[in-house]
This record gives structure tokens, sequence and C-alpha cells, in this order.
């Protein structure tokens, strides 16, 4: 284990160190790629001001709204659409359609009709999640045997009781993917409405420090917002983890 | 052909369709045109306008960060996949990256380098690379050991080995891959060009939307999501083509359908 840890500090630091060179030799411009050094010492300043913190939270606000609406609509329906196959059929060529669909090409029109605001961050960031968990949340349902399935319906057990007891804790697993899944597609999404409009937020920032010519601070920006990314999966994994104890793991890792 | 299951699939479609087609009829809101109107000027502007130029451009910059992504991605992800300090290394490295959203280096990269093509390619690549090489190193990782083993013992030149024990091993994850690269790509180019571009279907609903030419933004934002659909049926028929033996291999395990973007293991972001 210290070994690895190691081996991954050694390649952070030949990445480092290449990106040092590769700035520092000038084949690209430094308004392009900034050096290490410049991007560090600008994400000091940026965490000891209030600005950054506040863009973080603003960011940080539309996607947890957006994914919470998400997960309130798409857990239930997916567990429902799972359950019954007519149900599933019937909606397969839809929601395939729905969802192959850039969310994203969507805000000319919302900026239309929804007007620069908070909420319509949100509501972007709602539909591009919704999918993700519902299908999720559909496949997990799927995969009740067929041999539970019959037994909850040959003791006639209440669909309610049933959609609690028997499907959830089966779908719980491919629940937990979906929802590692939306997520990071939550803050990207949001992050991605903030740099194509004048929301404040991380997005907002990367335009505005670019466009002032402090690449150095775009780029601590962008480095935030991976750490913030990189956060979540953690997180979701761990917490995935925790909540699946009870079940053998999918597949033995080596690491 | 069986009719059946293709009607119990599309009726509710094609209900939300009619449904639109006469809730809209005649509506005179200013936001909702009547759908038969969006329809007529997205084929009005297929005609006689200048959007099949903008599809052409999107889609020539869509292809080619996608195929430079796939072969970046799969060339890496088979050395990282197969050695092993290299990727227990670069685990978090990548992993991280993978984290870290492209649309946050859009104002970067056209700022400095402009609006023309390149640029646009360069951020389709950078965004699609990492779904590909992380479904690579992990499909790589997933071959059996017995195989591997057998393929060491044989002494079979590594050239070989890679070609034709390893890619076609570690195919199916690297084919989920792409198509999670491609949902990527396809929003990437929208960003992008909504960003700052002269031409693109992002420019396209851009420009119609700040000039409230509603019909022609709806007409756009359409010819988008079937883009987006298009593409990623046809990499389905592709997956068919190449993954027919792995199909036909392992029926019992094929119970519930498989998902089609992205395996359990691949941590894809779907946008």
């Amino acid at each position: 284990m210290v070994k690895v840890r190691l081996l991954q500090l050694g390649a952070f630091a030949c990445v480092s160190a290449l990106w040092a060179i590769v700035a520092a030799a000038g084949v690209v411009s430094p308004t392009a790629l900034p050096g290490p050094r410049a991007v560090t010492v600008a994400l000091g300043d940026l965490l000891a001001g209030g600005a950054f913190w506040q863009a973080v939270a603003e960011t940080l606000r539309g996607a947890v709204v957006g994914l919470v609406a998400a997960i309130a609509v798409g857990i239930p329906v997916g567990l429902v659409t799972g359950m019954y196959e007519a149900a599933e059929e019937s909606s397969r060529l839809l929601v395939e359609m729905l969802r192959s669909f850039p969310v994203i090409a969507l805000l000319p029109v919302f900026l239309l009709v929804l007007g620069s605001t908070p909420g319509m961050k949100a509501t972007v960031v709602f539909i591009a999640c919704v999918f993700p968990v519902l299908l999720q949340a559909q496949y997990g349902a799927r995969g009740v045997s067929q041999a539970v399935r019959e037994m909850a319906h040959g003791y006639r057990i209440p669909r309610l009781l049933r959609m609690r007891r028997v499907v959830l804790p089966a779908a719980a697993p491919s629940i937990m993917t979906g929802l590692r899944l939306a997520a990071t597609t939550s803050v990207l999404v949001s992050i991605g409405v903030e740099v194509l409009t004048t929301l404040p937020g991380i997005g907002h920032m990367i335009m505005e420090s670019q466009q002032a010519g402090a690449s150095a601070r775009a780029y601590a920006y962008i480095l935030t917002a991976g750490a913030i990314g990189y956060t979540i999966t953690l997180l979701a994994q761990f917490a995935e983890h925790r909540l699946l104890r009870r079940r053998p793991p999918a597949r033995a890792g080596e690491e | 052909m069986p009719w059946k299951p293709i009607l119990r699939q599309l009726w509710l479609p094609a209900l939300v369709f009619l449904i639109l087609l006469v809730s809209t009829e005649g509506s005179a809101s200013f936001y909702f045109p009547p759908l038969t109107e969006v329809l007529g000027a997205l084929w009005h502007e297929l005609l006689h306008g200048s959007l099949v130029e903008d599809l052409l451009f999107s889609l020539r910059n869509i292809m080619a960060g996608l195929a430079l992504a796939t072969v970046a991605g799969v060339g890496a992800g088979l050395v990282i996949g197969e050695i092993r300090v290299l990727r227990l290394a670069t685990g978090p490295l990548l992993d991280f990256a993978r984290a870290t959203p492209t649309v946050g280096f859009v104002p970067v990269i056209i700022l400095t380098l402009g609006i023309g093509s390149g640029p646009k390619i360069f951020l389709i690549f950078l965004g699609s690379v990492w779904p590909i090489l992380l479904n690579t190193v992990s499909g790589v990782r997933d071959i059996s050991p017995a195989v591997h083993e057998t393929a060491r013992g044989y002494r079979i030149p590594w050239t070989l080995r890679l070609r034709r024990v390893v890619l076609p091993g570690a195919l199916p994850q690297i084919l989920a891959g792409i198509r999670v690269a491609l949902s990527v790509a396809v929003v990437l180019m929208v960003v992008s060009e909504i960003y700052g571009s002269p031409v693109g279907l992002g420019n396209f609903i851009l420009q119609s939307g700040s000039s409230f030419h509603v019909a022609e933004t709806w007409a756009g934002t359409i010819l988008i999501g079937i883009l987006g659909y298009a593409l990623s049926v046809l990499l389905l028929l592709v997956e068919h083509r190449l993954l027919g033996w792995y199909h036909e291999r392992a029926p019992r395990a094929r119970a519930p359908r498989p998902i089609p973007t992205e395996s359990v293991k691949s941590n894809g972001v779907v946008v």
C-alpha cells in the first residue's frame, strides 16, 4: 500500500514536471497554458478570498437542487417502470431518445423561456441527471429474480410494501451507480451553464478570469472544479461501500 | 419481421408526438410555437438556409475529435492496462483528469486559440479521451488471468498479443467507453459553438435564439437531438457487427437488457 502511494506520488511529480517543462519551453503561449507555479500561487490567493467560496457555493447550489429533484423523480419512476415489463417496453424508445439528447443544447431555448436565472440552471441540471438515475433504478428493479417476484406475488404482498422491501433493496446497488453518475454530471452541467450564461459560479469565474487575461486564475478554478468532481466520486464510492456492505463485492479487485 | 414488439415500443413516442402536435396547434404563445411551424422551419432551413453547412461543420468536428480520442485513448489504455506498475501509479491522476469538467476549458481554449475548427476538435478530443482511456484500462484488467498466462506461456510476441488477445478481450468495454465519449463529444460540440463560432449547430441555435426566431431555435435544438440519437444508433450498429461473438457467447448473462451507455464499472458521465 505504501509502495503504491509512493508510485502515485512519483507519477504526480512526473506529470507536474512535464507540465512545468512544456509551459516553460514556450511551446504554447502562457495565456493558453500557464506554469504550475503560477497556478498554485493563484489558487492560494483564491482560497484566501471570499469570491472564490461564493462561486463554489453557487455552482454547488444549482447542482444539488437539480440533483435532488432528479433523484425524487428518477428513482420512483425507474422502479415502477422496472417492475412492470409493459411499462418498461412502452417507455423504452422514448427514454432512449430523450436520454441521448445533449441537454446543454436546450440552453438557448431555456434562456428564451425561463431567462438567465438560478432556477433555469437547476432545471437544466435536473434534466441531465434524471435519466441516469431513472435508467439505473429501472435496471436494478428488473434484476429481481423471477422466483422472488413470484413469491411476493403469491403471498399477495401489497404493492407499496413490495416496492419498499423487495424491489428497492434489490435495486440498491444499481441505484447507487446511477447516483454516482448523476452527482458528477450535476456539477459538470452546472459549470457548463455558467460558462455560457452570466449566472454566477465557477464556470463564470473561469470565463471572467480568462477574459481579464488572468489565465493562471482560470486554471486554478478549473482545478477546483476537478477537485470537486473527484471528491464527489470518492464520496460516492465510499457511500456505496458502506451501504452495500452486506453484499459480497461484485469482483475481487487486486488493488 | 416481428411487428408486435416494435408496436409496443412505438406507441408511446407516437402518442407523445401527437399530443405535442395537437396541443401546440394554433398556439399563440411566443415561446412555444406550433410544432408544425417548427418542423416547417427545420425543413425550410435545411433546404434553403445554411443549416446543412452548420450540420456538416459540427459533424466533422465531432468525428475528428472522437477519432483522435479513440486512437489516443485505446493506445494509451492498452499500455497502461498491460503494465501493472503504470496502472497503479496513474490511477488517481486519471480519475482526477476524468472528473475535471472539460467545459471549464472552453473559455480558456477558445479565447486563446481562436474560434476556428481546430480548437473545437481539440476540446472534443480532450473531453472524450478519458472515458475511452479508463474503459480500455478496465477492459484490459478484466481479461481473465488464464488467458494472459497462456498467451505469455506460448511466448506470443507482444505486438501480436496486443492485437489478437488484449484488444479483442477489452473491446466490449472500449466500445462502451466510446459510447460515453460520444455523448460528451456532442455536448462539447454544442458548448464550444455557443461560446464562440461563426458556423455550426450551436451557433445556429444561439443566433436564432438571441434574435427571437423561436421556431428556428426549436428546430435547431431538435436537429441536435436527432444528430445525437442518430450517432448513438450508428455506434450501436457498429458494436453489433464487431461484438457478434460476444453477444452470442453468454446468453444466460443477458437476462436483463444491458444498459447501453455505461457498464457498471465504467464511471462514465452522460451529460
